[in-house]
């Protein structure tokens, strides 16, 4: 490929041969590769299907076959019932969406998931007991059947929550991939009619012109001057050539079949459809993705856990109690309402809802910064992405040609490539810039479209190939009016560039009203140019063309190629106004004007320069321990630049190659070690196994894949998540959703990004910017530690609404707190407090950290559940207790009359029940005072709670270091929480149905000390893992 | 039991020493000294705080008494289920667990246990100061048929049974107006039931409030009402059922939707021949 002239890339005009050759080695390789992949990736039966669709030999038929094939007329193309026939019988041509899940099923899972199975057996078990209850008596209470009914509404609407968010997010999605409708030009009834693409069939015959997307797989039946782009199926970024002839056995190789979905650049075509919808090419490739499984993600694993975890302890719990409440001699029935409570005080029922609302309102958090989330899971696997996979062009480049370098006066100057650039400030004040830049204006066919002038420049919509706009855009900046420039110089004559010249030449009038000369301009492929010059420009003077000028254009060319950058050289002649008079007719078959002799006057070279933000959002991934890989299927020297200039290869790592030319030794003698970065090609990787992968994969920090296909990425992909890593992959092209798919995270571009390709993604980059996925993994390294704060405090009030149950079943005293009490505490006032955590700033630089380890790391650790279990929650308990005893002391209970009262307390007939005072209680009475308890223990939860949601703010820093009043929404959840509670006992004090009471004010205050104790206690607890660090304070208490 | 079980049963022995005391860690109970440290300090500020709690209660009268603002009613002998007072006349076996009820209740009441309190004139609170507060006299007399005195079977013999009517203890009530409890009998299909009330009219005497407390108010009685069936008619099986209430009192509450012995009862007599 690149062999024939080492180190000195400018594809477009002397690669154009070497593209070609590629292509005939290449190419076969990546359509083996696809292959390759079926094998992999789908069962039998259907890559027979595909590998039959491939063989598809359309392009080897003649257009009368082809006719006949499909009862077609090339001239007058199919009749409209025809036309309604096939399309009845194939269905319309568009890519069918990737099977859905059933949104029944959908919410079916939402019901079931999480805790959800253990509140329904809590649920029925109320009814059982109440079964029981009521086959011994026909009248007992329904509170069983109520708080049955409870907890399955819970579970309901829970789930009914859970399911409505998620739509809601995917719902963003669907808006977001609603494209306006494409449109066709087709021949039908012999009439030429534009029609919605999606309704052609095969057998029509249809027109396409440069800009236009191909509307279904087409054999070519005339072309001109047509080029497409095919990078979304093959990933390769240079236009090619299509003509009707028959050039490949291969259908992916012939140069007579457009693809679905690719471009066409320029010229125009006519051909025939063979292949709509699924049944195209990109439809088999993309429905690819669907058989590649969706992969857990990582959050996913981490709540999974942590529902085990809690779980776990409810049943382990409950169960211990029933078998202690049944050795105890309570009823059996008495004992699964126990088992009940138990369930129902240890599942964190609303904790599930607010992680989805926590990360629903980071993934709006990140589609503000560009990232729209797909997957509300995705939010996290972000944030703990230890390798992202990058495209290179668009999403760390700027997907345009700009001028880079400019070699004249034998001088190398650099030009400016950022996105906006408003003027050049390099040395213009040579007579050789006036000439330079005159050509660069002049020999160029790129025109704006009209109507911009109000557009920025660098904004402008240009007709013409890449590296033409590059220099449009670059001479518009530099000298203003390019357009009225070209008017005043009037063009008389002009040879278009083609692959065998290589050089663009025209000629013009000048502006100079004097200077009757025609001005012949020329670019071209530099070596070419030189080849027909004989004097060269210094200093706006001509010189004669020596050895050692021609050695300075040597050395420019290699250092601007080594730069992986295109370079363009360019010359002028005047014409001598004797020879080419004013009248001349200059005819460009017959070149009837010189071609040698000319005038040499510069070098410049282009390239898609990196975005401006990458090399800092690169230099953030690697501070937060993120390998970044580029994946490209660019030249390897171009990778590399690239990868140099925004850092993926850092300054002063060298690869094998460099060593090995620094030190003058073979590549195969350096040690590998001493190599920090590697450039692997498509072609070396094509030959590795899986182990050898895997050796590069670990033993470079730096690697860049180049010339690779996006076949291959799957396999990179692979690789790296055999390394343990989380994978988040790059990709627009629809060869990149099986990889999309199978990295932990898929990101696609939203600009440049195909459809398939979004749909397979979890993510979507608006600005197709790398620098998002960086604040984008910002967000999730956040959500990650704010979800621990989260469940930690929803954690804390477990043990202190469980504790009232063991007490109750062990000591004997009057239920302390009931069971819809609890509800009211999970669902009601600790939900907005709960959500507030997650506006929590972060407690330092979260991005000058490693990477969370999949495995060890995890959301709920063994600290985080004794910390929030059996310190806080235990003092929780005491504190709410306190309270309890002492509503139950100043009514005329002391705590020694309490204990073992619990069976003449809820006797029903027994209505006068002695207090510590002598006096006697009705049944009700006792009810009412227990509703009491209830909402003083409820309150005194909720009092300790605020303190528990304000020691959560952190894990490590003081709260002073953090600040109190930085986040707002804290305080908004505060006053939620007393809200809420101030409602309850004193607005619906009278709905006993609720069990809430009026509760004397001063009780409201009776647990603010335990509160205050909580908050020293952790002050405390932070202190020592401050000033320990790795000690076992540290190592047991830090969560 | 088998060499093997032994051994496995000595590990499991040696695990539990393990589990309540671990010489390497220190741990007890599988937690260490370290957090049993924490939990004696939790243990013992609870206690401190409880202890505070305490000192905050007067310990002759309840901080507070708005949740019993007025008193349920209730019945003696104690029905064995809810309320259902049921026997057979001719059969001295299926009411004496009723009588015996009624014996044990009224212990207190018996002339020798009451003669160190006081006389008080009828018809006015005896409200005290204090330091010593005396109680009054409740002669069993006043319970005239039923008093157990002359019918040591409380009636249950003849058919016409009794039923004694009480009013809970409150602290500090003292009752406006002239307090009694009205009790009405409902039998299915005959209206011909007489209920007695002793003493005269359910009265009950506010000389008896208001009550000072278990501890300064130790030998307080509580007056009583006595209701007696008396059947005219003699078919059998009957079915009776009685609603008792307190009338006459502004203070004190008969009526509440949720609680069904709050200033009422309700009990239904099955009577066998």
């Amino acid at each position: 490929m690149g062999q024939k002239t080492p180190r000195i890339y400018s594809v477009e005009l002397n690669g154009a041969k070497d593209m070609k050759q590629t292509d005939k080695g290449d190419g076969k390789d990546k359509y083996r590769g696809l292959q390759d992949n079926c094998l992999e990736l789908r069962n039998n039966q259907r890559q027979e299907h595909l590998t039959k669709e491939i063989d598809l030999d359309d392009h080897k038929l003649s257009n009368k076959e082809l006719e006949t094939k499909y009862h077609t007329n090339i001239v007058t193309g199919l009749s409209s019932t025809q036309a309604a026939e096939l399309l009845a019988r194939d269905g319309p041509n568009a890519l069918s969406p990737p099977k859905e899940t059933p949104e029944i099923i959908k919410f079916l899972k939402q019901m079931v998931g999480g805790f959800s199975i253990l509140l329904w057996a809590g649920a029925i078990l109320c009814w059982i007991a109440y079964g029981i209850q009521y086959s011994s008596d026909k009248s007992s209470s329904l509170d069983n059947v109520y708080l049955g009914t409870v907890l399955a509404l819970v579970v309901i609407l829970t789930g009914i929550f859970a399911y409505y968010q998620e739509a809601k997010s995917t719902n963003i999605m669907a808006s977001f991939s609603k494209m306006i409708p494409q449109q066709a030009l087709v021949i039908r009834d012999s009439e030429k009619k534009i029609i919605p693409a999606e309704q052609l069939v095969v057998g029509d015959i249809v027109e396409i012109k440069g800009g236009d997307q191909i509307p279904a797989d087409i054999r070519l039946l005339f072309a001109q001057g047509c080029k497409v782009d095919n990078s979304s199926l093959t990933g390769e970024s240079e236009p090619q050539s299509r003509s009707c002839e028959f050039t490949h056995d291969d259908p992916l190789e012939t140069k007579n079949i457009g693809f679905y979905s690719t471009t066409c650049l320029e010229g125009t075509a006519t051909g025939m459809v063979i292949n709509t919808g699924d049944r195209t090419i990109i439809g088999q490739i993309a429905s690819l993705a669907s058989g590649v499984g969706n992969e857990k993600t990582p959050i996913a694993i981490e709540i999974k856990h942590f529902v085990h975890i809690v779980a776990g302890v409810a049943i382990s719990i409950g169960v211990l109690f029933f078998i202690i409440a049944v050795s105890m001699k309570y009823r059996v029935l008495d004992s699964i309402i126990f088992l009940i409570g138990i369930i129902v005080a240890n599942v964190p029922e609303g904790l599930l809802a607010t992680v989805t609302v926590t990360l629903s309102l980071t993934a709006k958090r990140m589609a503000k910064k560009n990232c729209l989330v797909k997957n509300l899971e995705a939010v996290e696997t972000l944030g703990s992405t230890s390798i992202i996979c990058s495209d290179k062009t668009g999403t760390l480049t700027q997907n345009r040609m700009t001028v880079a370098h400019l070699w004249f006066d034998n001088q190398i100057f650099m030009a400016d490539t950022s996105e906006d650039q408003l003027k050049q400030t390099f040395d213009q004040s040579s007579g050789t810039w006036a000439s330079l830049s005159k050509i660069i204006a002049l020999c160029n066919r790129a025109e704006f479209r009209p109507g911009q002038e109000r557009v920025p420049i660098m904004k402008r919509v240009v007709v013409g190939d890449a590296s033409e706009t590059a220099l449009l855009k670059f001479s518009e900046v530099v000298l203003g009016d390019v357009m009225e420039i070209r008017k005043r110089n009037h063009k008389v004559a002009e040879i278009p560039f083609n692959s065998t010249n290589k050089f663009q030449l025209s000629i013009h009038k000048t502006d100079d009203p004097i200077d009757k000369r025609f001005l012949m301009v020329m670019k071209g492929a530099p070596e070419k140019v030189l080849e027909k010059c004989s004097t060269i420009m210094v200093n706006g003077q001509e010189q004669p063309l020596n050895n050692s000028t021609a050695e300075a254009f040597y050395t420019a060319y290699m250092e601007l190629g080594g730069l992986g950058e295109r370079v363009l050289g360019f010359c002028h002649l005047y014409l001598p106004a004797d020879e080419f008079p004013e009248t001349y007719s200059f005819d460009v078959d017959a070149m009837n004007f010189p071609m040698s002799d000319l005038c040499f006057v510069g070098l410049l070279s282009m390239i898609d320069p990196p975005r401006s933000t990458v090399p800092d959002a690169i230099t953030k991934c690697r501070s937060a321990g993120i390998k970044v890989i580029m994946v490209t299927g660019d030249h390897p020297i171009t990778a590399k630049a690239i990868a140099k200039s925004v850092g993926i290869i850092s300054a002063n790592s060298e690869t094998v190659e460099d060593i090995a030319k620094r030190l003058n030794i073979a590549v195969e003698q350096v040690n590998k070690q001493d190599a920090k970065a590697a450039v692997v090609t498509g072609m070396e990787l094509k030959d590795m196994s899986e182990d050898q992968l895997d050796e590069v994969l670990t033993s470079y920090p730096e690697i860049v894949f180049a010339r690779t296909s996006p076949q291959q990425k799957l396999i990179i992909v692979e690789g790296c998540q055999r390394q343990d890593a989380v994978v988040a992959v790059t990709g627009d092209g629809v060869n990149d959703s099986p990889a999309l798919k199978k990295a932990d995270i898929g990101i696609a571009m939203g600009i440049a990004g195909s459809d398939a390709a979004k749909n397979a993604a979890d993510m979507v980059l608006l600005d197709d910017n790398f620098a998002s996925i960086v604040t984008g993994v910002e967000e999730g390294r956040l959500i990650f530690d704010n979800l621990k704060k989260t469940i930690a405090y929803t954690l804390t009030k477990n043990i202190a609404e469980l504790c009232p149950f063991l007490i109750y079943i062990i000591v004997g005293v009057p239920l302390p707190l009931g069971t819809i009490t609890i509800l009211f505490i999970d669902l009601g006032t600790d939900i907005v407090p709960s959500i507030a955590l997650a506006y929590e700033k972060a407690e330092s630089d979260i991005m000058n950290r490693k990477p969370r380890h999949k495995k060890e790391d995890r959301l709920v650790n063994k600290p985080l559940a004794v910390y929030s279990y059996l310190h806080i929650g235990i003092m929780q308990s005491l504190g709410a207790f306190l309270v309890y005893f002492t509503v139950y002391a100043q009514e005329g209970f002391r705590p020694s009359t309490l204990i073992n009262l619990r069976v003449e307390w809820e006797k029903d007939s027994v209505n006068n029940l002695e207090d510590s005072y002598g006096q006697e209680w009705t049944r009700y009475q006792r009810k009412y005072l227990e509703w009491t308890g209830y909402t003083a223990f409820f309150i005194g939860i909720m009092v300790q709670q605020i303190a528990d949601l304000i020691i959560r703010k952190t894990r490590r820093n003081s709260i002073f270091q953090q600040g109190l009043f930085r986040n707002k929404v804290i305080w908004v959840g505060i006053a939620s929480q007393i809200i809420i509670a101030l409602i309850l006992s004193y607005g619906l004090g009278s709905i006993t149905a609720l069990n809430f009471t009026m509760l004397r004010p001063q009780y409201w205050f009776v647990a603010v000390p335990h509160a205050i104790l909580i908050w020293v206690y952790d002050e405390v607890r932070k202190l020592f893992i401050r000033l320990y660090p790795g000690s076992w304070w540290d190592k047991n208490m830090y969560y | 039991m088998t060499k093997k079980d032994k051994k496995s049963f000595h590990q499991s022995l040696a695990e539990w020493k393990l589990f309540l005391y671990n010489p390497t860690t220190g741990a007890f109970l599988g937690r260490t000294a370290k957090s049993w440290v924490f939990y004696g300090f939790l243990a013992a500020l609870f206690t401190f705080t409880m202890w505070v709690m305490l000192q905050t209660l007067n310990d002759e009268v309840p901080k507070y008494r708005d949740q019993i603002s007025s008193p349920g009613l209730t019945v003696f002998p104690k029905p064995v289920t809810a309320l259902e007072y049921s026997f057979s006349v001719s059969e001295p076996e299926s009411y004496k667990g009723y009588i015996e009820d009624l014996k044990k209740f009224l212990t207190p009441y018996a002339s020798e246990a009451q003669k160190n309190l006081k006389v008080c004139t009828d018809g006015a609170l005896s409200e005290q100061k204090g330091p010593v507060y005396e109680a009054c006299q409740f002669p069993l007399n006043l319970l005239e048929a039923c008093s157990g005195e002359n019918d040591p079977e409380f009636g249950y013999s003849q058919g016409h049974p009794c039923i004694l009517v009480k009013m809970n203890r409150i602290i500090g009530l003292k009752p406006q107006g002239q307090p009694r409890i009205e009790c009405t009998g409902n039998s299915k299909g005959e209206n011909t039931t007489t209920l007695l009330a002793y003493p005269p009219e359910g009265n009950i005497d506010l000389k008896y409030f208001p009550y000072y407390g278990k501890k300064l108010h130790a030998s307080y009685l509580q007056p009583l009402v006595a209701v007696q069936l008396n059947y005219t008619a003699s078919s059998t099986p009957k079915e009776v059922t009685v609603e008792c209430k307190i009338v006459g009192s502004k203070n004190l509450k008969n009526y509440d939707d949720r609680d069904k012995f709050l200033g009422r009862v309700a009990f239904k007599i099955t009577m066998r021949a």
